[in-house]
């Protein structure tokens, strides 16, 4: 079921009161499934089908996977963690990701960004 | 017997010179036998029988003769204005033939032209949309042709891409991957 204009709103509402100083609040996101749970608002599926949806993106910018061929340091997440940090002005958490394909180098990808280092991608970008 | 009739208008004249000239001529009707009573009489039917002619004769073959006249002068008349009137006839038709045929020569000069430039205009359209099909055709075909050429320069790097990375798949170490991972990493640290 597709949310309405109302939905969404109250959404969106519920989603800036669960987010505290740019981060994805644990607390305040369990307050909003109580107060969600108890008052039980209308189309309350949809609504947090749309709330999901919101948080979801939010903890994806919060997030930086790092695909990479061959091995990767800890130093070496902790100095992309503190680059995307910086960048995104926001706490960014660096998860590796074997990926033989990309041959050599990383690719790093917070929320629909991603950042292309590898020897995949360059020769991929002389194929084209 | 001229002789006798001399001697009686001789012996007349001498008695009427004698008796004056009214008397004279009274003598001399009476030698001839002339009765002023027949005389009036003779008139009188006389006058009766013109009257009757001229009643019955003259005046229906007058009044006749006069109606034919007039005819015959209405016919002339009527003659004459007829060949006025053809004549008139004639002349108008004459200018209405001259200007149907000036209006006909002009009628046909205008549909040569208008013919002329019909042909003219359909083949300048003719040319024209045989220039058109002409361009687009090589424009077609040159876009056939690069659209080949991208399609093989493209294939082209694809394989050499593929061939590059099954090299590099197989030559690349270990440590080579770590060194290029390092070099990565510092180039997104600086982004």
């Amino acid at each position: 079921m597709a949310a309405d204009k109302q939905t969404k709103l109250l959404a969106k509402q519920l989603f800036k009161l669960s987010v505290v100083d740019g981060v994805v609040s644990p607390e305040q996101v369990a307050g909003v499934l109580g107060w969600v749970e108890q008052r039980s608002p209308r189309r309350p599926v949809a609504l947090l089908k749309a709330y999901h949806h919101r948080i979801a993106i939010e903890l994806a910018k919060s997030r930086a996977e790092v695909e990479h061929a061959g091995p990767v340091t800890d130093a070496a997440l902790k100095l992309i963690e503190g680059a995307m940090s910086q960048r995104y002005k926001r706490v960014v958490t660096a998860s590796a990701k074997p990926n033989p394909s990309l041959l050599a180098g990383l690719r790093v990808r917070v929320g629909s960004d991603v950042y292309e280092t590898s020897v995949a991608g360059q020769l991929a970008k002389l194929s084209v | 017997m001229l002789n006798l009739l001399l001697a009686t208008v001789e012996s007349t004249a001498h008695t009427a010179e004698a008796a004056g000239p009214i008397e004279g001529l009274k003598q001399t009707f009476m030698h001839f036998g002339v009765e002023p009573k027949y005389l009036v009489m003779q008139v009188i039917s006389f006058l009766i029988l013109f009257g009757v002619l001229y009643k019955f004769g003259i005046k229906p073959t007058i009044a006749t003769m006069e109606e034919r006249n007039q005819k015959i002068a209405d016919g002339l008349k009527h003659a004459e204005e007829t060949q006025a009137r053809l004549a008139a006839a004639q002349q108008e038709s004459a200018a209405i033939i001259k200007a149907a045929q000036l209006e006909a020569q002009k009628a046909i000069d205008e549909a040569r032209k208008t013919a002329k430039d019909f042909a003219d205009k359909q083949q300048t359209e003719a040319v024209q949309r045989s220039a058109d099909l002409l361009a687009k055709a090589q424009q077609s075909i040159e876009l056939e042709h690069k659209k080949m050429l991208d399609q093989a320069r493209g294939e082209i790097a694809r394989l050499v891409v593929k061939t590059t990375e099954q090299v590099l798949a197989k030559k690349l170490s270990d440590a080579d991957r770590a060194a290029y991972n390092e070099a990565a990493t510092k180039e997104l640290s600086v982004l």
